[in-house]
């Protein structure tokens, strides 16, 4: 009985689907609305604010080996139909607390980075499994849900860096450990580890640096990902997300599978956060985390994504658009009204502008093909009787 | 069938576990990272002294210089690992010709700072009389508490989280 | 028959946990143990007392605003910050327009009640259209109206010498001292004092005046209307109710008492603050009711009152209490973990009634 349900929606999705290719056209332009907006924004801010071209690319090519990695970690909960992963912050903290413990042992360079991956993997897989559970208890909720996880994290997070580290936690140096004997300080330096991989194999064009070690890593990531989409739980994630009522009759175990999508999202984004700092060269021990999720998020959205679709493509777009916003705005925004604050208000509000806008599309659509597949549905009942 | 599976997962998953370590271990190994002082400066050990240091001194590290010290400088640079190489350039006196020496040796890895007396190196000394461990100078007693700001939502990043 | 007995007990207790739920009965719990504790870790219980009842009336119209939109199934108002634009934007013209005193508080409420209705009919007009991801669009579309508005406040041609940099003489400054206006326009008012112990009474009577119109309104025809959209939308179609226009009714409710809930906050607390000070209002607003009881769906005027005073009775008991203990000020964590764990515990909970 249910399975003849399960092949009568799949049906249904198909000639949803049929009807839609119809107008792709005027589909493929208001898809990409984010993208072309900001394009145009771009384009008007960058003579404006004046910057040459080298400049700008060398930006670009910084923040891109800085973020890649980290927005590329949202792939996979969209493909398993989570949303938005805001969690990915859990990682980011994961990340940080092994730079915290590598900064302390005083273990260099990219042994240092490698061994902070290393040991934010089993802190990430927890904290994603966490997530993941509590997701599975809020379904159609996930995003809001993943969302204050992430500030609730941050409470458990300072309870453990804060007041743990250096009492029950062994810190051996001062230059980490806060003067009052526990408690890690506001910033700890990476100096030692600081654009380590960025220097590898580094190539330098004309004043502009290419961090290639940088973009190998990413480049694996992205093989990673496609090899992963054709993977048996590749292929599971993806049914998920198209529907779990369908997946769970084909026999995926919808609960576990959308567990582990969190799960990998998360390490990712500790591998991620890890490339990011020791870009930076410095870690805010309470906040360095706090904005990674939305930022990257925001990138990916400019990039064309939506909450339920998004491609490597994306990411690259997005990063490139988006920091070429971040760049030019302030400087753009300083020119135009006298006063540099602006800028800076501007491209935070440009951020949260383009999720509410992509939140209010998907959320539309989502409705528009619900009433639509109602119609189908009882034109067919109809077409029975 | 199933079982088999599973028994295949768990060796798998074993063997990630175990691969992992080992890298972890690895890096504690090689990653391990030590801060070299160089001095030039008088010593005396084990009976043996030298008093006049040679004039100036020129520390390459990899090929880059990290220290430039005349007679009574500290110099210092950050070295990955226990094989610990350099060169140096010395000039005996003033005006006089460069000497070259390449000198490679062992750190002790549990040392964070480690002092050299390149001196004393140069004129053969035993390890203990060239190298010691270097031990920051306390901390001052009137160290005042940092100020801590947790941020709960991470405002403050918002202006400048994206900023170098 | 004992075993029986014993169950039926057992059961009782059992089903009392359930309705109360376990974080609310833990919240609850490690409150009374601070009251309990106050006096022998040497903190002056009349103060502190008197603090939790202050904070009490500064926030409990915020919390209440929280009331309306959860009756009317649209969820926790996450977009609480828009309604505390149009407070602020009310606060600061009554400023620029030359009020002061108490006047300038009653000015600033009538001047940000039109802001609030307009922001208020679009944001609902929004939600409308985005039925079933009210929460996560309401969080943006606060996040985003707050970040335009921190573009709004440097642009806007204000004047007041008590508002601008002094520097270049234009653009508002972070904040801004009430002083000579309605600072403690509502708390001063006949304010009891016997000791260290204070009752503001006027902030009170006001807030048990909104409280009771609130209760009145949802006994009302439409007030009951609204419940119904929320517990169940398709029966309260059936029955010919407009689902639309109550649900806009509910957020434009929500967005003004955001407002007014902003002015009372600052004539307790004695200043406006502006650019990304509202940004995350809505959450403690959001835990406390929520501590107080209420779900996603499911909330009365009782559960604002307990939640409100449990909140912010945390908020003042912790820091001053764990400091005597452990010498630790763990209370900023303390809140963050049991307020955001009281949403996430919220969000889990399966939605009651017939919300789809």
């Amino acid at each position: 009985m249910s399975n003849e349900n399960a092949t009568t929606k799949g049906n249904v999705l198909q000639t949803g689907q049929q009807k839609k290719k119809g107008n792709s056209l005027l589909n493929l332009l208001a898809s990409n609305t984010v993208p072309i907006m900001f394009i145009i924004i771009c384009a008007v801010c960058i003579p404006i604010s004046g910057f040459s071209p080298a400049y700008l690319i060398n930006e670009i090519l910084t923040r891109m080996g800085r973020n890649t990695f980290l927005i590329l970690a949202l792939l996979i909960p969209i493909m398993a139909g989570m949303g938005l992963n805001f969690g990915m912050t859990l990682g980011a903290m994961a990340a940080e607390i092994g730079l915290i413990f590598v900064s302390d042992w005083q273990i260099y360079g990219i042994p240092g980075m490698v061994l902070a991956m290393i040991i934010s993997i089993p802190i990430s897989m927890l904290l994603g499994l966490i997530c993941g559970k509590i997701l599975n208890a809020a379904k159609g909720r996930e995003m809001v849900a993943s969302y204050i996880i992430s500030f609730f994290i941050n409470g458990i997070y300072q309870l453990i860096v804060l007041y743990m580290m250096g009492s029950i936690i062994p810190i051996k140096h001062t230059t980490v450990k806060l003067p009052r004997g526990y408690g890690i300080r506001n910033t700890v330096s990476l100096l030692n580890m600081r654009q380590k991989l960025d220097d590898l194999l580094a190539i330098n064009v004309k004043g502009v640096k290419i961090p290639v070690a940088t973009f190998i890593v990413i480049g694996l990531l992205c093989l990673f990902i496609v090899w992963f989409r054709k993977t048996k739980l590749g292929q599971d994630m993806r049914a998920v997300g198209q529907d779990m009522e369908v997946a769970r009759d084909a026999g995926i175990d919808v609960e576990r599978t959308r567990i582990i999508s969190i799960l990998m999202s998360t390490v990712i984004a500790g591998f991620g956060m890890v490339i990011y700092l020791q870009n930076m060269g410095n870690l805010s021990t309470y906040s360095s985390h706090s904005q990674i999720g939305m930022f990257a998020i925001a990138a990916l959205l400019v990039g064309g994504a939506s909450v339920d679709k998004a491609s490597i493509g994306n990411v690259f777009l997005g990063v490139t658009l988006f920091h070429l916003m971040f760049i030019v705005a302030p400087s753009a925004g300083a020119k135009i009204t006298g006063d540099s604050m602006i800028g800076e208000y501007f491209r935070v509000f440009v951020s949260y502008a383009v999720i509410t806008i992509a939140l209010i599309m998907y959320e539309t659509k989502k409705r528009r093909e619900k009433s639509q597949m109602a119609e189908l549905l009882a034109a067919e009942q109809e077409a029975d009787a | 069938m199933k079982n088999k599976i599973t028994k295949r997962m768990l060796l798998f998953r074993c063997g990630t576990i175990a691969l992992l370590l080992l890298i972890a271990g690895l890096m504690f190994i090689v990653g391990r990272g030590h801060t070299v002082y160089f001095d030039n400066k008088k010593v005396s050990y084990d009976g043996k002294s030298i008093d006049t240091p040679p004039y100036r001194i020129d520390v390459y590290v990899n090929d880059e210089r990290v220290a430039k010290l005349s007679a009574g400088d500290r110099g210092m640079c950050s070295w990955m690992g226990q094989d610990f190489r350099m060169r140096m350039e010395i000039t005996k006196e003033k005006g006089g010709k460069k000497q070259i020496a390449n000198v490679a040796l062992k750190i002790p890895y549990n040392m964070d700072g480690i002092v050299l007396n390149l001196p004393a190196l140069l004129a053969g000394f035993p390890q203990d009389g060239y190298l010691t461990e270097f031990v920051p100078a306390p901390a001052e007693v009137t160290a005042e508490d940092e100020e801590i700001v947790t941020d709960e939502f991470g405002l403050e990043g918002l202006d400048d989280g994206m900023e170098e | 028959m004992e075993e029986t007995k014993t169950k039926t007990f057992r059961d009782r207790i059992a089903s009392f946990v359930e309705s109360f739920g376990v974080p609310r009965l833990i919240i609850a719990g490690f409150l009374l143990a601070l009251f309990i504790a106050a006096p022998f870790v040497g903190a002056d219980l009349p103060t502190q007392i008197s603090n939790t009842i202050n904070r009490f009336c500064w926030n409990g119209i915020l919390v209440l605003a929280m009331v309306p939109m959860v009756h009317s199934g649209c969820g926790l108002n996450f977009g609480l910050p828009l309604g505390i634009i149009s407070g602020l934007l009310g606060a600061t013209l009554s400023i620029e327009l030359g009020f002061t005193g108490a006047l300038s508080f009653f000015a600033a409420i009538v001047i940000s009640t039109p802001f609030a209705l307009i922001l208020g009919a679009g944001y609902g007009w929004l939600l409308n259209k985005i039925k079933g991801g009210e929460m996560m669009i309401a969080t943006y579309v606060g996040f985003s109206s707050v970040s335009f508005m921190c573009m709004m406040w440097l642009l806007l041609p204000y004047h007041s010498p008590n508002m601008v940099w002094g520097l270049s003489g234009k653009g508002l400054r972070t904040t801004i001292s009430l002083e000579g206006y309605y600072n403690q326009a509502l708390s001063g008012f006949l304010r009891i004092q016997i000791g260290n112990f204070s009752i503001p009474t006027g902030a009170l009577l006001f807030f048990a005046f909104m409280a009771f119109c609130m209760w009145a309104f949802l006994h009302t025809k439409t007030g009951t209307a609204m419940t119904a959209v929320g517990s169940n939308p398709s029966f309260a179609r059936a029955a010919g109710i407009n689902v639309n226009k109550i649900r806009m009714l509910s957020v434009i409710m929500s967005t003004w008492l955001g407002a007014v809930g902003i002015l009372v906050y600052e004539q307790g607390f004695g200043f406006i603050q502006l650019y990304m000070a509202p940004f995350y209002m809505a959450l403690p607003a959001v835990s406390a009711i929520l501590i107080g009881g209420a779900s996603v769906n499911k909330a009365t005027i009782m559960n604002v009152i307990i939640g409100t005073i449990l909140f912010q009775g945390i908020v003042t008991m912790t820091p001053t209490v764990m400091n005597n203990v452990i010498h630790m000020d763990m209370s900023e964590v303390i809140r963050i973990i049991a307020s955001q764990g009281m949403i996430l515990y919220a969000l889990t909970r399966k939605s009651e009634g017939g919300k789809s």
